[in-house]
């Protein structure tokens, strides 16, 4: 018999060696971000323009949305189905999106057609069609799409949480995908301007990893890419004004709702703050990792739902701090009551130094786990050029994580963390959890049909 | 271009070292080294799932899954979760209609912990079982339940068309997730008689990918799994497990919901995961609905506007037959009549499919194959899946042989064969009237 009383010692450690990382900045305005890696023959091609939803003036909410879907419907070369032919039979599937920062275009296919895939790339990015009855498909698509959000009670809630956690004139309280009004009245035009103010060299990245040989990708990039210019534009700064100004329950009636989908938290920080490292550290223990402080007490000791999660949303600018979690209809006031519990005490007992230990350790433990494949690594060189962080980033990052002290975790959520401005937000059946959330008196409650 | 021949290319460079063998105690031990980066995958598969269970007691294969991450003899409670995050890895489990799995993925220098842990609960979960822990376990899934399933649209489309595809006694009649009546009734004796049934080492088959030493990794495996003992013979599945590939006649249902847009699922049966017919389905779904050249998409969404989005795909099960599905959701100006007969129609005229739609689908499931196996985690999870259906981890190498040798006379049998009128069930969603 072995001995099974205690964890056994880890063996010897190998250090986790990032992939390099190069960035050059094109004589066009291109910046080029390239790593080399990979086993299988594959490579993973995205352009990042800067013409996400942040980059909308007040007038264009949802255009952003809007035009990625409109890459898909063909260039001045070939039509939607041609293009989607063109990529499908080699196994590669065009994929377009936007955040509020970035707007991407990705495909992943067999690396020896690099050529190819970057001529493609160039093409969908530099020379869409816009072709009306595609832009117009698409637009009662979108339309289509905000109307199934209005009854997906996850969707509802996150859509909820923003608009009241935000102040009306705030960039961040309405959602990615825009605004009805507005949107019923984009027609082809309305994106070919957009295109054309957002769409620059100087506004876009092109990132290639994969087994490619990183040192000839520049030729070719500036091949495909040709004569494209276009200085680089700076996005308006976003609005992030909060809206309540104590702590508020918002609920939000679904009648057929059996379970009570809750948001509860405020305006958080932008990407570039100093306390950007510790505040990770804290969000891993307040809901940020399964055997967080939030998920130990919510689901592990009172079963009151499936599972709890926080997030910071790092943004250009300061996007919301959000815990959120799905919890019976009947435990609703009881799940917001713990969870406000659970914070207080945070605050005013503390955190271990085994927590800000554990906490640091996962972090950086789990990164390299995160970055196994061509397109997860690629969408962390994304966010290293939407928040300009150097090349060398992901080996500092291990380091900075585990500078983080005890002292940063408390100073930060002291800072961070506002208990009195909280906006609490309910999706659930009114008539079975209004009376209970009014009885925990945690501040006024504002009812929305 | 030249698709096939140049897919084919990378095809042939997959090539996933692996050697497998098994302990006197009957698991199946699967080790695939890769060093190039130090980390590592550890992944079980237990042969058991929601098919395994008895009247009254759906849901709980699933439940007993929680139950194996409240800690075991040498455990505490809690301590699988927090031993693996804290380390800076990461871990979960699952269940479906045939089998459970359970995995970590690590940094490679914790392979031991990982061994450590995964073999604790094998032989020794019981004595860390309490009734505190199953009732609250018992309440986090009927959290599951109301998330995924009930509070949620369409939440119960799974679960509806097992039942209209399925006879009452077959295995697959029944949801994983299970009702919240027998949810209720599952008890301590009910975990401890599973265990014993199902958790034994030779109903399981134990996968290492990633930077190990060969030498280590099977001292490791035999030091703490060599101990626990075989387990008896598992008994057969419950029910009438054999059942023809067609069913006889339409099934159809239709559901009012607060939902904004209507939604048609039709689902086809079809021959068992493994049978050569079940490659022509995975083709055939493949044309109708992977991709935006697929033909749904370009007929239903691009051209007749007619459809929000469209999704089709084969169950890779394996108890008696399978079923393909296919489901529309309609615009908010599309009649859910119209939309289900355009579907009808696109999935019919798979029986003269053409060459260049085969061709697309395989280029498809093979890039998509690929790029999959990039991560450890998921090159475990299929070395077991491999092994404990087919007895046989080397299908991780030559499986898209069988979906390359899929020919367009294949998918046009197979259409005019299985994708009839008398062999589905039709589920409509639509919005309840004045939501």
């Amino acid at each position: 018999m072995i001995d099974r009383s205690k964890p056994p010692e880890p063996g010897t450690l190998r250090e986790y060696v990032f992939p390099a990382v190069e960035r050059r900045h094109l004589a066009s305005g291109i910046t080029l971000l390239t790593s080399q890696s990979g086993a299988l023959p594959l490579v993973t091609v995205r352009a990042v323009l800067d013409a996400g939803a942040g980059a909308e003036r007040e007038e264009e909410q949802g255009i952003a949305w809007l035009t990625a879907s409109a890459l898909d419907g063909g260039t001045t070369r070939r039509t939607g189905d041609e293009l989607a032919w063109e990529l499908e039979r080699l196994g590669a599937q065009l994929t377009t999106w936007i955040t509020w920062d970035a707007l991407h275009v990705q495909f992943t296919t067999r690396s020896d057609h690099l050529d190819e895939a970057l001529g493609l790339l160039a093409e969908i990015v530099r020379q869409p069609a816009f072709p009306p009855r595609e832009v117009e498909r698409m637009r009662e698509e979108q339309l289509a799409e905000m109307l199934r959000k209005s009854t997906e009670p996850r969707a509802l809630a996150d859509d909820c949480a923003a608009h009241f956690i935000f102040a009306d004139d705030a960039t961040y309280g309405r959602p990615l995908i825009g605004v009805r009004e507005r949107v019923k009245t984009f027609d082809a035009a309305a994106v070919r301007t957009f295109h054309t103010r957002r769409f620059t060299a100087g506004n876009c990245a092109v990132i290639v990893v994969g087994a490619v040989d990183a040192a000839a990708v520049e030729e070719r990039v500036q091949h495909a890419f040709g004569d494209w210019d276009g200085a680089r534009e700076a996005p308006p700064e976003p609005r992030t004004t909060a809206r309540p100004d104590r702590t508020t329950v918002y609920l939000v009636d679904r009648a057929s709702a059996v379970q009570s989908e809750l948001r509860i938290g405020h305006v958080g920080l932008p990407r570039h703050h100093a306390d950007y490292y510790p505040l990770l550290l804290l969000n891993a223990i307040v809901a940020g990792a399964f055997t967080s402080r939030l998920n130990l007490s919510l689901r592990e000791k009172h079963g009151f739902t499936y599972g709890v999660r926080s997030n910071f949303s790092f943004r250009r600018g300061a996007g919301p701090f959000v815990i959120q979690t799905a919890v019976a209809s009947d435990v609703t006031a009881r799940a917001v009551q713990e969870t406000i519990n659970e914070l207080d005490r945070l605050l005013t007992d503390g955190v271990t130094a085994e927590e800000v230990r554990a906490a640091g350790d996962f972090i950086a433990g789990t990164l390299p786990l995160e970055m196994q494949t061509t397109e997860q690594l690629t969408a962390r060189i994304a966010d290293l050029h939407t928040f300009e962080l150097p090349t060398d980033y992901f080996s500092s990052y291990r380091e900075q994580i585990r500078a983080v002290t005890h002292a940063d975790v408390m100073r930060v959520a002291h800072e961070h963390l506002h208990m009195n401005r909280l906006a609490i937000v309910v999706v659930g059946n009114a008539a079975s959890v209004e009376n209970d959330l009014r009885a925990l008196n945690v501040g006024p409650l504002v009812k929305q049909a | 271009m030249d698709t096939c021949k140049s897919i084919s290319v990378i095809e042939r460079r997959i090539d996933i070292q692996f050697e497998r063998y098994s302990l006197p105690n009957g698991l199946r031990v699967i080790l695939s080294r890769d060093p190039s980066a130090p980390v590592v995958g550890v992944n079980l598969w237990y042969n058991v799932g929601s098919r395994n269970e008895r009247p009254g007691r759906t849901g709980f294969a699933h439940l007993f899954e929680h139950m194996m991450f409240q800690g075991s003899a040498n455990v505490p409670e809690m301590a699988h979760f927090s031993l693996i995050e804290h380390v800076g890895g990461s871990l979960n489990g699952s269940t479906w209609l045939d089998r459970t799995n359970y995995y970590e993925t690590l940094p490679a220098h914790y392979l031991e912990l990982g061994l450590w842990l995964e073999s604790d609960r094998l032989g020794w979960l019981l004595p860390a079982m309490t009734q505190q822990k199953l009732d609250n376990q018992r309440d986090v899934v009927k959290n599951e339940r109301r998330w995924r399933v009930d509070n949620q649209p369409y939440g119960d489309w799974d679960e509806r068309l097992q039942e209209m595809m399925y006879p009452e006694d077959h295995p697959y009649h029944h949801s994983v997730i299970g009702s919240m009546e027998d949810l209720d009734a599952a008890s301590l004796e009910d975990v401890e008689r599973f265990f014993r049934t199902y958790y034994a080492p030779n109903n399981a088959v134990l996968s290492i990918v990633g930077d190990f030493d060969d030498a280590n990794a099977r001292a490791l495996v035999d030091k703490y799994f060599g101990e626990i003992p075989h387990g008896p013979d598992v008994p057969p599945i419950p029910g009438r497990t054999k059942i023809p590939a067609r069913l006889d006649g339409e099934v159809r249902a239709t559901v009012e919901q607060d939902i904004s847009l209507a939604r048609v699922y039709q689902a086809y049966r079809t021959p068992a995961y493994g049978s050569d017919d079940f490659y022509a389905a995975l083709v055939a779904a493949a044309v109708l609905a992977n991709g935006r050249a697929a033909l749904l998409y370009r007929t239903l969404v691009r051209d007749r506007q007619l459809a929000q989005d469209v999704v089709a795909y084969t169950f890779p099960i394996v108890v008696g037959a399978s079923m393909m599905v296919v489901w529309a959701t309609a615009r908010p100006s599309a009649q859910i009549e119209k939309v289900e007969q355009a579907l009808t129609e696109q999935v019919q005229s798979l029986a003269s499919v053409n060459d260049e739609d085969v061709e697309r689908a395989i280029a498809m499931i093979v890039a998509q194959q690929l790029s999959s196996l990039q991560t450890v985690d998921e090159r475990a999870d299929q070395l077991s899946m491999y092994t404990t259906i087919f007895d046989d981890p080397g299908r991780i190498n030559t499986e898209l042989r069988r979906v390359r040798a899929v020919r367009t006379d294949d998918v046009r049998s197979f259409a005019r064969e299985y994708l009839r009128t008398d062999n589905r069930a039709v589920l409509s969603y639509v919005p309840k009237a004045g939501s």
